[in-house]
Formats: C-alpha cells, sequence, structure tokens
C-alpha cells in the first residue's frame, strides 16, 4: 500500500507545518501571558522615563555633542534618547505593555468570570473549613433554633449573602460579599488600553494650533466651516501689581451669523463643535495701534500744543488749524529697505514705533509722513507750512495668543479615567470575603461549630472579622 | 501678608510633633499605658492644630493653602498623622508612633528652614486659578462662591494624600527589615520585641501602599484633566509628569509582583524602598533640580 503511506507522509507534512505554527503561536501566546513581562516592561519604562527627565529632550544636536562630547551623542543620537518619549522603543515597550495586558485578561478573565458565576453550585465540604489556615472549631452552648438564629443574623449584620446546606449531622453556610472586587484589576487593565487608544487617537487625527488674533480681528476656524472674533483682550491684576489673569472675549461667527460669545481666561477655554481655543499669550500688535497721540508745533513755540487723538483708519481735526490727519500706518521697530523702498518692522517690540498719517486741508490732499516717536522732527509732517506734528505716544492694538486644539482621543481618556477609578475602588477596598460554617450537634444543648473563610485581599482585616463572627456565633453579641 | 495665626498654629504643631515623639517613644521603652494614652492624645491635638494652620493659612491668603512648598509640606505632615491615626486606631499599635512623630517633626522644621521665597503667601498665578463652574454656581446662592475649590485643589490634596500613604509604607518597610532581621536570628532585645510582628508589617505596609496607589492615580489624571484646561494638552511629558509616571510604575510593579508572584516580605520591603525614594525625588528634586511647568511647588 504505497499510496497509503505517500499520503499520509503528505499529511505529516501539512500537519509539522501546522503544528510548528501553532508552536511558534503558542510560543508567542506564552510570552505575553507572563507577568514576569509585565514587571520587565513597568521596570523598563520607568527606567527609560527617567533617562528622558536626565537628558534634556529635543534639544539642537549641537548642544549634546557640547554637554556629553560626540560618543555619547551618537549613541544618545542613534537609540533617540533626544526624543525618548517617541522613540520607537519606548512604543515597542509601549505595544509589549498592550499585547501583555490583552493576553493576561483573555487568560484569566473568562475562568474566574466563570467560578464566580457557578460559586452557589459548588458543593459544601466541611472538610475543607478544616484545611483553611484560618479554620478553626469551637463548642458553643445554646439551643438549637438560637445557634442557627445567631449564624444568619451574624452575617446579615455584617452585610453578607447567605446560602444553607443541610448535611448528614448537621448543616452548612456559605456566606460572600464583595464579589466585584475580583473584577477590579480588569477593569484598571482595560482602562490603561482605553487610555492607550486615546493617546493613539490623538496623535493620529488630533491637531495642534496656535494664532495670534488682534483685537477685532477675525479668524478662520481650522476645520473652515466658521469664523471667530477676537473681541476684548484684557488683563487683571491684583492689588499687588501681579498679574491675576489674562482675557480674551471670542465670538463665534457661522454662515454670517454670531452663534455664540465666550469671556475664555486661562483655565477656561471655548469649546465649540469639537475644538477648544485656549488662552495662552498676549502681546501688542506690530503693524497697528488702537489710537496715536499727536500734538501741534507752531514754528517759533518752544513748546507743543495739547496732545489730540487720531484713531485708527480716521481722520481728526488738528485743534486751531484748518488742516486734518487721517492714520493710515503703523510700525513697532522701523525698517526701510532702500532697494527695494519697502518699509516695515524689523520685530514686534516696539523698540522704533512709526506713524504714516495723511495730511489733508479740507478735501485736499497735502502730504504723508511718516512720525517718529523717538525721533521728533527729521521728516517735516506738513511741508512748506508753519506747522509740524509731532508723534507723541499710542494706545497699542493687543492681541490674544489663542492656543487652539482639536483632540479626538481626550473623551476616550476620559473615559478610560473613570473606568480606572471604578477599578481602584473596586480592587482596592472591595474585597471579596467568603466564609464556610459548618454546625453539627457534639451533645445535649451542645454545638461544634467549624468555621473558615477565603479573602482576596487584606488578610489582617480578615482574622479580625472571622474572630467577630465567631464571637457572635458563641454569645449572641459582638464584643465592644 | 500678615501670617499670624497660621505661625502660631505651626509653632504650636511643631513643638506638639516634638513631644508627641517623646511620648511615644517612653511608651516603647517603659510600656506605661497612661504614656500611650498621652501620645495618642498628642498626636490628636497635633492632628488638630496642623488642620489649624491649614485653614489659617487659607484664611490668610484666601486661596486654598496649596500652592507653594512650604504649603504642600504642611498637608504633607498633615496627611501622614491622620493616615497615622487611622492605621493606630484600626489596628492598635503603637509603637509605630515613634517613628512617625520623630519623621513630622524632622518635616516641620525642614519647612520652616525653607527660605522664605518657598513660604511667602503669593496670590495664585493666572495657570494655578482653576475653580470649578458648577461649584462656584451651588455656593452662590448661599453666598459662599469665594470658598469654591477647584482642580488646583482636587490635584494637590489627592496627590499628597498618595504621598502621605507611600511614606507611611516606606517606615512599615523600613521596620519590616529590622524585624525581619531579628526574628530570623531568633534573639529580640526589649526593643524590637514590642514592635509588630514581621509579617503584619509587611501586610500593613502592603496596605498603605493600596492606598497610596489610587491617590497618586487620581493624583495624576486630576492633573492631566486640569492640564487640559489650562494648556490644551493634557500629558506633555514636564518632569513633574514624567516622574510621577515613574513613581506609578514602580508601585505598579510592586503590586504586580505582590498579588500575583508572590513577592512578599522582603523583596517587597526593597521595592517600597525604592518607590519612596521616586516620591521624595518627585516631590523636592524635580523642583529644585529638572526645570519645568511645576517649577512653582
Amino acid at each position: 500500500m504505497p499510496d497509503k503511506s505517500k499520503k499520509g507522509q503528505a499529511h505529516q507534512i501539512e500537519g509539522g507545518g501546522a503544528s510548528r505554527l501553532k508552536t511558534l503561536g503558542s510560543k508567542v501566546w506564552y510570552f505575553f501571558n507572563s507577568l514576569k513581562l509585565t514587571l520587565t516592561v513597568l521596570i523598563s519604562l520607568a527606567v527609560m522615563s527617567v533617562l528622558g527627565t536626565v537628558v534634556e529632550q529635543n534639544q539642537p544636536i549641537a548642544s549634546y555633542a557640547a554637554k556629553y562630547g560626540a560618543a555619547w551623542t551618537k549613541l544618545i543620537v542613534y537609540m533617540r534618547v533626544y526624543d525618548m518619549y517617541h522613540s520607537w522603543w519606548f512604543l515597542l515597550l509601549l505595544v509589549m505593555l498592550t499585547l501583555n495586558i490583552v493576553v493576561c485578561t483573555f487568560e484569566r478573565f473568562p475562568p474566574k468570570w466563570k467560578s464566580l458565576l457557578n460559586h452557589k453550585k459548588d458543593k459544601f465540604d466541611p472538610k475543607l473549613i478544616d484545611r483553611l489556615s484560618n479554620g478553626r472549631t469551637f463548642i458553643v452552648e445554646a439551643t438549637a433554633v438560637s445557634v442557627r438564629q445567631r449564624v444568619q443574623e451574624v452575617f446579615k449584620k455584617k452585610g453578607y449573602k447567605v446560602m444553607t446546606f443541610d448535611e448528614a449531622g448537621g448543616y452548612g453556610v456559605y456566606a460572600w460579599k464583595g464579589i466585584i472586587g475580583r473584577f477590579g484589576s480588569d477593569f484598571t487593565h482595560i482602562s490603561l488600553l482605553l487610555i492607550l487608544i486615546g493617546s493613539m487617537l490623538g496623535t493620529a487625527y488630533g491637531y495642534k494650533g496656535y494664532k495670534d488674533l488682534n483685537v477685532g480681528s477675525v479668524m478662520d476656524s481650522p476645520s473652515g466651516d466658521y469664523k471667530l472674533r477676537l473681541d476684548k483682550f484684557w488683563i487683571d491684576y491684583y492689588d499687588s501689581g501681579q498679574i491675576r489673569q489674562y482675557n480674551s472675549v471670542l465670538t463665534v461667527i457661522e454662515d454670517g451669523k454670531e452663534v455664540l460669545t465666550k469671556q475664555i481666561w486661562v483655565n477656561e477655554p471655548l469649546y465649540y463643535k469639537g475644538t477648544r481655543f485656549y488662552q495662552s499669550n498676549y502681546g501688542a500688535a506690530w503693524d497697528k495701534i488702537e489710537q496715536a497721540y499727536l500734538a501741534l508745533y507752531r514754528k517759533g513755540a518752544d513748546k507743543s500744543e495739547k496732545p489730540f487723538t487720531v484713531k485708527w483708519g480716521e481722520s481728526a481735526a488738528v485743534p486751531g488749524t484748518r488742516y486734518s490727519v487721517k492714520l493710515t500706518g503703523y510700525a513697532a521697530d522701523f525698517y526701510y529697505d532702500e532697494k527695494t523702498r519697502a518699509m516695515g518692522s524689523i520685530s514686534a517690540d516696539p523698540n522704533n514705533p512709526v506713524v504714516l498719517v495723511e495730511v489733508w486741508e479740507g478735501k485736499k490732499p497735502v502730504s504723508s509722513s511718516l512720525l517718529f516717536q523717538k525721533y521728533p522732527g527729521i521728516f517735516p509732517a506738513i511741508p512748506g507750512s508753519n506747522y509740524d506734528l509731532a508723534f507723541v505716544n499710542y494706545r497699542p492694538t493687543l492681541f490674544s495668543g489663542l492656543s487652539i486644539n482639536n483632540d479626538p482621543g481626550t473623551n476616550v481618556v476620559w473615559a478610560g479615567s473613570i473606568v480606572m477609578g471604578l477599578g481602584f475602588v473596586f480592587a482596592f477596598f472591595v474585597y471579596h470575603r467568603r466564609v464556610w460554617v459548618f454546625v453539627a450537634a457534639s451533645g445535649e444543648g451542645e454545638w461544634d461549630v467549624k468555621l473558615g473563610g477565603m479573602i482576596n485581599k487584606n488578610q489582617l482585616i480578615f482574622d479580625r472579622e472571622l474572630k467577630d463572627i465567631a464571637g457572635f456565633i458563641s454569645t449572641g453579641k459582638f464584643r465592644s | 501678608m500678615k501670617m499670624i495665626m497660621s505661625l502660631m498654629f505651626f509653632t504650636f504643631s511643631f513643638s506638639f510633633y516634638f513631644v508627641a515623639a517623646f511620648f511615644y517613644l517612653g511608651f516603647w521603652v517603659f510600656k506605661k499605658k497612661w504614656l500611650g494614652q498621652c501620645a495618642t492624645a498628642l498626636a490628636y491635638i497635633t492632628l488638630l492644630s496642623t488642620t489649624m494652620v491649614l485653614v489659617s493659612r487659607a484664611a490668610e491668603s484666601g486661596h486654598a493653602p496649596f500652592s507653594n512648598l512650604y504649603e504642600s509640606m504642611v498637608l504633607f505632615v498633615w496627611a501622614i498623622n491622620l493616615g497615622y491615626l487611622v492605621m493606630e486606631y484600626r489596628h492598635k499599635f503603637k509603637v509605630i508612633g515613634a517613628f512617625v512623630m520623630t519623621i513630622e517633626f524632622v518635616a516641620m522644621l525642614s519647612a520652616s528652614l525653607l527660605p522664605y521665597k518657598f513660604k511667602s503667601a503669593e496670590p495664585l498665578n493666572p495657570a494655578l486659578q482653576s475653580k470649578w463652574n458648577w461649584l462656584v454656581d451651588l455656593l452662590r446662592h448661599a453666598g459662599l462662591e469665594k470658598y469654591a475649590i477647584g482642580w488646583l485643589d482636587f490635584h494637590v490634596f489627592t496627590t499628597f494624600v498618595g504621598y502621605a500613604a507611600f511614606a507611611i509604607s516606606f517606615g512599615l518597610s523600613i521596620m519590616y527589615m529590622l524585624k525581619d532581621r531579628s526574628e530570623r536570628r531568633g534573639a529580640q532585645g526589649a526593643f524590637v520585641a514590642a514592635v509588630p510582628d514581621a509579617y503584619t508589617l509587611d501586610e500593613l505596609g502592603y496596605r498603605a501602599i493600596a492606598w497610596g496607589f489610587p491617590f497618586l492615580s487620581v493624583g495624576i489624571v486630576s492633573g492631566a484633566v486640569w492640564a487640559n484646561y489650562a494648556w490644551g494638552t493634557y500629558w506633555s511629558w514636564d518632569p513633574k509628569e514624567t516622574w510621577s509616571l515613574v513613581t506609578w510604575l514602580i508601585y505598579a510593579a510592586y503590586l504586580h509582583a505582590r498579588v500575583t508572584r508572590g513577592w512578599r516580605g522582603r523583596r517587597a520591603a526593597i521595592l517600597s524602598l525604592i518607590g519612596f525614594i521616586a516620591v521624595i525625588f518627585l516631590y523636592w528634586g524635580v523642583s529644585f533640580v529638572l526645570p519645568g511647568l511645576h517649577a512653582y511647588a
């Protein structure tokens, strides 16, 4: 029967491949089902995190070279220590922790669930009580009814649920409470997965931005389906002069209509359609001011006249003359390029503030001049007249620096946090306790009571509780 | 800003920790019941007095007393005292008090020796002002909105309850090591004989961590929630955040090793010591050594 044997061989080979795959699979499974792995990963994550605080993160490579020397820098760059928390092997540790949690949960949860579901069907065996480390036997002198009552009463008082078994030669009582405590660890493990998933969602789909917005200006939302206007920005101070709070008033404009107006401050962002706008900076605009204070000089006079106000983009009459001025430009740190004849601001700081004004005589334009706050009179404001103008001061247009953030993972992280909180309550403060009592007659009005129990945590408390229960069964009351 | 009341209560607590330590020590040495009773009474009085330091400090500065190193030290001392008294009440061990009260005294001493800039009650900067709007609205009905609390208060309070529990566990672990060594040697001096047995110390040390771990976690999470309101991101790998995670990971390892791999006794005690070193660095080291967003406390 050569054919058959050939066939068998073929089968064997196939089976060999599959089983090799299977053993590989089970090896991987076994690897991730290990608590040694958990401890290794937890400690590795801790050590890596510490390293990340010792070596300053995300600095220019040159600064590492200066601090640690070339050889170490090479290692730092190679191992991505300069960006530890985003390095592939930090992520690898997180992935391993995730797989570890998933495999351990799959391995441990179903049998636990099954046994806890069926715990009432377990056979009552008085001999098991003797085997418990806290098992004890004592004699109670009382009537049958009162012993039975005491046993029921003590568990009721302590909040246990009770089942009674009638056995040959006596009866047994099984009492339990706090089963949910056994699921605490599962809650915390699932919550960690949720938090990891949430943070990954944030990295993958989140949006982070920043925008300086002048008072009165409008910006588009990151999604582009609505606009945001800054109505007001101001700073609150304490009496001592320290800054108390930065505030902005923002208005959401959708389809040309004002939908929502909200005052935001540090700790109180505006939330609209999944995006948050945070107060995170402020400053004075470099290309715009709210109003300028100008003063008139008459030729021959040694002092200027009282300053008058010109608002941005508006005209104001120059008091005592037939002229009017219009404020058309501003630069915080004046700069003039001779080649291109372009004017602008070299920085955002008001190092050399300049306004551009148009001077009109009735409806006739007379001139357009630059007025320097720090260098009055270097250009005549109204050439060929007996007058000149000085740029005395100005009220800046403030901008508010807004951080813009849209993180779809945040809510998942919060959900995870809540589950974690529940998990901790169950895991650390709810104990699964089981107590077995067996009562048998040992003489006239005399009872042999066997008592013992199990708790999943906090043996100390439980030893005292068992003592309490035994005392109540013996005497009918708790010792104070 | 005047701080007469809080200073008075501070001095009072400071001296009473010293006296209480002596009574606990006396009880340990002479085993006289009245010494122990006096010691416990003193510990309760000091707890009250420490509470008053915090309350009067809040009244003087107009915000919850959680905003600088000095205030957080007092909170730390207060939480350890409270935790110890709960433990003493539940487990009826008084000898441990000699350690706890001495540590409290040293902590108060170091708080009082802090340079002025860590002590002065400053008004809260913009980022630290975070009141819960729902609470403000609720209290407004009674005209009490200025007593509303927020993320700062919740975050610092839960974190420090956690620290305190870890500190207690640290003390218990050291006592465990001493006791365990003398138990193994067989011969015990009268001093060590009065200390609870090693099994109990081990179990109590674990219980303390079982309180500290959830509180630290809630502290970390509330910090993340708050950061999300204040800075727009719930985690930014700031050194304080990172070290809180390191501490959390160490205690997580402790719990897993203990519950599932049966690490008890000496090995658990060593992990607990390492954990507390991380706590110390998290609390003091990060503030002084590593720059970051938490530089103020």
